[in-house]
C-alpha cells in the first residue's frame, strides 16, 4: 500500500510533469481565474462600481468566472467558411501550451532532485520559450481570413518587435550581475531581493510583460473599439477562451520567471529533503509570489487607458528600452564592484 | 471654394520624463479609491430610490371630486387617457343618467403630468414611483375599478429605499431614505 501510495507520489512529483500539468496547467488555470475575478473587482472599486456580485454576493461574485468557463466550454465552436481551417483550429492551442512551457524549465526549488532540465543555462532557455508563443496569435489572426483579425496580427507583430529585446535584456540583468546564467544560483545569490538592487531592470521588466500579455496600457493587438477582437475576433467558444486564456497564462508564466529573477524565488524559506519540504512548499511560495506579481499587473486595467500604437511603440524605444540598458549597465556595476 | 490646405505640425516633444507626474497621480488616484471605494451602485430590487412627492410616476383619480369634464382626455398629448360612457343613479332625484369617467391606458402614457396639471378640480395626483411591472399587455389597460386607487409597488415592501445626495468632498453619495445616514 506504501509503495503504491510511494509511486503515485513520485510519478506527479516527477519535475516536467508536476511543473508542466500541476503548477502548468491546473495551477495556472485557478491563478488565472482568480486574477481575473480580482481584476473585475478592483476596476469596479476604482470606477465605483460593484463588479460580479449576484452569482454569489458572499463569494463577491468569485463564481462568475467559473460559470463563464463552463459558458466558454459549451458554447458553438464556428468556424468560418473563408477561414484556413486547420490553422485556424490549431493556432490557439499551441499558443496556450507555448505560453505555459517556459514554467517546464525554471527551477522552483534549489534541490538538484527536483529539477526538470539541467540548471546550467537555464534562463536562456525559460527566455527563448517565451517568444515562442506570439507567433502563433498572428498565425490566428491571419487564419481567420478577416480584416480585424490581420490588423490585429500585424499590431501584435508591432508590439513583439517592441516588448522582446527590452524583456530579454531586463530579465538577464540579473545574470549578468551574479555572472551565471543558472536561475538557481541567481535565486540564491539574492541575499537581497533583486527589486531593491535593481529597480529600473524590473521596471522595464514589468512593462515588457505587460506588452507581451496585452496588459491595459499596452492592451493594443485586441483593443475592442478600434479592431472588435483582434486576432480573435472569428473566434468562439473554447477556442476564444484558449486565446484569451493564453495571454493570462503567458503572464503567468512571466510572474513566476520575474518572482524567480527579481523578488527572490522562494527566498525566506530554504527547502530541505524530500517531497513535502524540498519541492512543494517552495514551489507553492514562488505560485504565490506569481499571484501577489500578476494582481499588481492586473491593477493597471483600472488605472490606464490605452495607448494608440505608435504611442507604445515610441514609449517603448524611446523610454523603456533605454532603461532597460541602463539596468543592465547598473547589473554590470553591481558584479563589477561585487555587491551580489 | 477649395480646401485650403492646412499644414500641421506635431506638438514640441516634451522632455522624456514630462509624464513621470501624470502617472504617479494616476496611480495614487487609482490605489486610493482600491483601498477606499465609493461606490454608488444601486443594487436594484433589494435597493430603490426614494423619489420625491410631487415626482410624475402612475396616476390616480379621486372620483369624489371629478367633475366629469374630459379636460384631461382632451390635453392627452399621446391619447392615453379616454372617457368612457356610465349609467349611474343621481344621489339627488335618483333618475339614471349617463357619465363620462377617464380611464388611462399604460401602454399609452408617456408620463408627462399634463391631466394632472389641466384638472380643474384637482381630482388627479401622481405618486413617485413607476417601476412596476405587469405580466401582459391587457392589463396595463386600466378600467375605472383599477383608477381610482394608487397601484401596488412590491419593490418597496422587499427593498431598502435610497437616495443620492452630492456631497462637496466626495460627489455623488448614497444615502439611506429614511434616516439619511450613510451606507
Amino acid at each position: 500500500m506504501a509503495g503504491i501510495i510511494d509511486l503515485i507520489l513520485s510519478i506527479i512529483f516527477y519535475p516536467p510533469i508536476y511543473q508542466l500539468v500541476l503548477v502548468g496547467l491546473t495551477g495556472s488555470l485557478v491563478v488565472v481565474i482568480f486574477i481575473i475575478w480580482f481584476e473585475r473587482k478592483a476596476t469596479a472599486r476604482v470606477q465605483r462600481r460593484l463588479g460580479p456580485y449576484h452569482i454569489a454576493p458572499r463569494l463577491a461574485g468569485l463564481p462568475q468566472l467559473v460559470a463563464d468557463l463552463i459558458r466558454y466550454a459549451f458554447q458553438e465552436v464556428i468556424i468560418p467558411r473563408t477561414a484556413d481551417r486547420e490553422l485556424f483550429v490549431l493556432a490557439p492551442i499551441v499558443a496556450t501550451v507555448l505560453s505555459i512551457l517556459p514554467i517546464a524549465v525554471v527551477p522552483l526549488t534549489s534541490n538538484p532532485a527536483y529539477w526538470p532540465i539541467p540548471m546550467d543555462y537555464s534562463i536562456l532557455v525559460a527566455l527563448a520559450l517565451t517568444t515562442v508563443s506570439p507567433i502563433f496569435l498572428i498565425v490566428a489572426g491571419w487564419a481567420s481570413n478577416n480584416k480585424f483579425s490581420i490588423i490585429g496580427g500585424v499590431r501584435e507583430a508591432f508590439v513583439i518587435t517592441a516588448y522582446e529585446m527590452i524583456a530579454i535584456m531586463s530579465i538577464l540583468s540579473a545574470s549578468a550581475a551574479v555572472l551565471t546564467f543558472n536561475l538557481v544560483e541567481i535565486v540564491e545569490a539574492q541575499r537581497i531581493w533583486y527589486i531593491l538592487l535593481n529597480p529600473i531592470a524590473f521596471l522595464a521588466a514589468f512593462l515588457s510583460v505587460l506588452m507581451a500579455t496585452s496588459g491595459f496600457p499596452f492592451e493594443i493587438p485586441e483593443s475592442e473599439n478600434e479592431v472588435v477582437a483582434g486576432p480573435f475576433t472569428e473566434y468562439s467558444g473554447l477556442l476564444y477562451g484558449l486565446n484569451m486564456g493564453a495571454a493570462y497564462m503567458k503572464r503567468f508564466a512571466f510572474s513566476i520567471l520575474m518572482v524567480l529573477v527579481f523578488l527572490g524565488g522562494w527566498s525566506p524559506y530554504t527547502p530541505g529533503e524530500g517531497i513535502l519540504s524540498g519541492y512543494l512548499i517552495p514551489s507553492l511560495i514562488v505560485v504565490a509570489k506569481a499571484a501577489i506579481l500578476m494582481m499588481i499587473f492586473s491593477l493597471t486595467r483600472s488605472i490606464y487607458g490605452r495607448f494608440r500604437l505608435d504611442q507604445a511603440l515610441e514609449g517603448a524605444w524611446r523610454l523603456v528600452f533605454p532603461m532597460a540598458v541602463l539596468g543592465f549597465g547598473l547589473a554590470l556595476l553591481e558584479a563589477y564592484l561585487g555587491v551580489m | 471654394m477649395p480646401a485650403r490646405p492646412v499644414v500641421k505640425r506635431l506638438p514640441a516633444r516634451r522632455g522624456l520624463f514630462a509624464g513621470f507626474k501624470g502617472n504617479v497621480d494616476a496611480i495614487t488616484i487609482g490605489l486610493k479609491y482600491l483601498v477606499d471605494p465609493k461606490r454608488i451602485t444601486l443594487i436594484y430590487p433589494n435597493e430603490y430610490i426614494k423619489l420625491d412627492p410631487g415626482y410624475r410616476g402612475f396616476i390616480v383619480l379621486e372620483p369624489k371630486k371629478c367633475i366629469n369634464c374630459s379636460s384631461c382626455a382632451r390635453i392627452c398629448p399621446a391619447a392615453a387617457m379616454r372617457m368612457i360612457r356610465r349609467m349611474e343613479e343621481d344621489p339627488k332625484t335618483g333618475k339614471k343618467k349617463m357619465k363620462l369617467w377617464p380611464v388611462i391606458n399604460y401602454q399609452r402614457c408617456i408620463f408627462c403630468g399634463y391631466c394632472v396639471d389641466v384638472c380643474p378640480t384637482e381630482a388627479l395626483y401622481t405618486v413617485p414611483y413607476h417601476d412596476i411591472v405587469y405580466e401582459n399587455m391587457a392589463e396595463m389597460d386600466w378600467g375605472l375599478e383599477t383608477f381610482v386607487k394608487p397601484p401596488e409597488y412590491p419593490t418597496a415592501k422587499e427593498g431598502i429605499p435610497v437616495k443620492y445626495i452630492v456631497d462637496e468632498e466626495k460627489g455623488l453619495v448614497k444615502v439611506r431614505a429614511e434616516e439619511g445616514e450613510e451606507e
